[in-house]
């Protein structure tokens, strides 16, 4: 017997590029609107994982929207979530978020401070709200 | 160009394990061997980045994965090159049952500690493959 | 789909409960298999307990109560201890899980199986447990208290 309780949930699929610091960024960002923005709206999809080819998350992200937050105009998350199940509603660029917004990208890519925290903000309320924007969309 | 050991730690966003493979990375290209560890983004090789592809193909290549599922090892694997070395934390951790972390990013001091240990031991495993190299 | 399990989907997780097994609420299962009864741990407390790294298990030989403690499991976030859904006497433990213990993760239903007991009185110890349908609503609940917490 199998059930579906269909949560409405938004699938958000970080980069975590370890070459930049826009990648770092994004890990600290999506960890924030996961869990404290929207906790309950979200769920994290590990990149790594769904390219290797993971049930769950593959699944997850062919039955409900998914947001990809790149580092970098590569948009290797958006690319890649593309490919294997579908495009995204919405691709943000970190990178370009940074420079449209006058918010200076962290020295580091190894750690991020609390002088970074206002990088941190902004990426992660961004997103939140995407996630409410497809929530009210459905 | 000269040789270059590449690390690829999965990054797994899921777990400590994810964030302590990463920073021990950090800490061997920026601390233990600057200059002859490098590393790449491991989502670049499944966009067929050309620069990301060459880097793996030309030089050894060590994974560090956080858990069982070995997301770096097959990722890299997936493009038809064979790791040199394949790391998972989890097994560090084994040896070292007290050291706990602390959240999934923000390690505590107990995971930071994990992260040295480890990036010691992916140290010996530089050093053994560069008795190897030509 | 499947035969075999009774299933529910939580965001990206899919939760199974076997069928024909029974169940303690102490999240973990028995099944019959010839004289013995072979027990491991629910799917749903392997996931939440997450990969695991340690485990101890009972000596084989020794005499455990129903619902007597059986060992211990230990992740990077957290020690749980196990029990014996069955009295009786430990026959078999599942050795190889002890440098191993990943197959618990992978597969608690079957390759995970963690002990075997010849058991004082199946048919008894069996009544207080759940079978897989009463089990499943249970399970639930559990699960949505567990999101609660996030």
């Amino acid at each position: 017997m199998l059930q579906e309780l269909k949560q409405e949930k938004v699938g958000i699929i970080p980069c975590n590029g370890e070459e930049l610091c826009e990648g770092t960024l994004t890990r600290f960002a999506c960890r924030k609107v996961l869990d404290t923005l929207r906790p309950h709206e979200t769920v994290t999809i590990c990149l790594p994982l769904f390219i290797a080819g993971d049930a769950g998350e593959r699944n997850f992200a062919k039955t409900f929207p998914t947001i990809t937050v790149d580092g970098c105009s590569k948009r290797c998350s958006q690319v890649t979530t593309e490919k294997l199940s579908g495009k995204p509603r919405y691709a943000v660029v970190v990178s370009e978020l940074l420079k449209e917004r006058g918010i200076e990208v962290p020295p580091s890519k190894r750690t991020l401070t609390e002088k970074d925290q206002a990088a941190i903000d902004l990426v992660a309320e961004d997103i939140a709200g995407k996630v409410d924007a497809i929530l009210r969309k459905g | 160009m000269e040789k270059k050991i590449v690390v690829i730690p999965c990054s797994g966003i899921g777990k400590a394990y994810g964030e302590i493979g990463r920073q021990a990375v950090y800490e061997l290209i920026e601390d233990l061997r600057p200059g002859i560890v490098t590393t790449t983004c491991l989502a670049r090789l499944m966009i067929d980045d050309p620069d990301a592809k060459a880097l793996i193909n030309d030089n050894p290549v060590i994974t560090v994965d956080g858990c069982a599922k070995d997301c770096a090892r097959k990722n890299v694997e997936f493009t038809g090159k064979k790791v040199d070395r394949a790391l998972r934390v989890i097994e560090v951790f084994k040896e070292n049952r007290d050291l706990k972390a602390q959240g999934i990013l923000k390690l505590g001091e107990d995971g930071l500690k994990l992260v040295h240990i480890l990036a010691r031991k992916l140290n010996e495993e530089i050093a053994g493959l560069m008795r190897k190299e030509p | 789909m499947s035969d075999d399990f009774l299933e529910v989907t939580y965001d990206k997780f899919v939760f199974r409960v076997k069928t024909g097994y029974f169940f303690h609420p102490e999240e973990c299962w028995a099944a019959r298999e010839g004289n013995l009864v072979r027990v491991g741990v629910t799917d749903f407390l392997q996931k939440v307990v997450g990969d695991l790294v340690f485990l101890e298990l009972p000596e084989t030989g020794k005499e455990i109560a129903r619902d007597g403690y059986a060992g211990t499991m230990e992740t990077i976030k957290t020690t749980v201890d196990l029990f014996c859904p069955v009295s009786g006497r430990i026959e078999e433990i599942h050795s190889g899980l002890i440098d191993n213990p990943q197959p618990i993760n992978s597969d608690p239903y079957g390759e995970g199986w963690l002990f075997k007991v010849a058991a004082d009185d199946w048919a008894g110890d069996k009544k207080n447990l759940m079978d897989a349908q009463t089990y499943f609503p249970k399970m639930e609940a559990k699960i949505k208290e567990e999101i609660a917490k996030k």
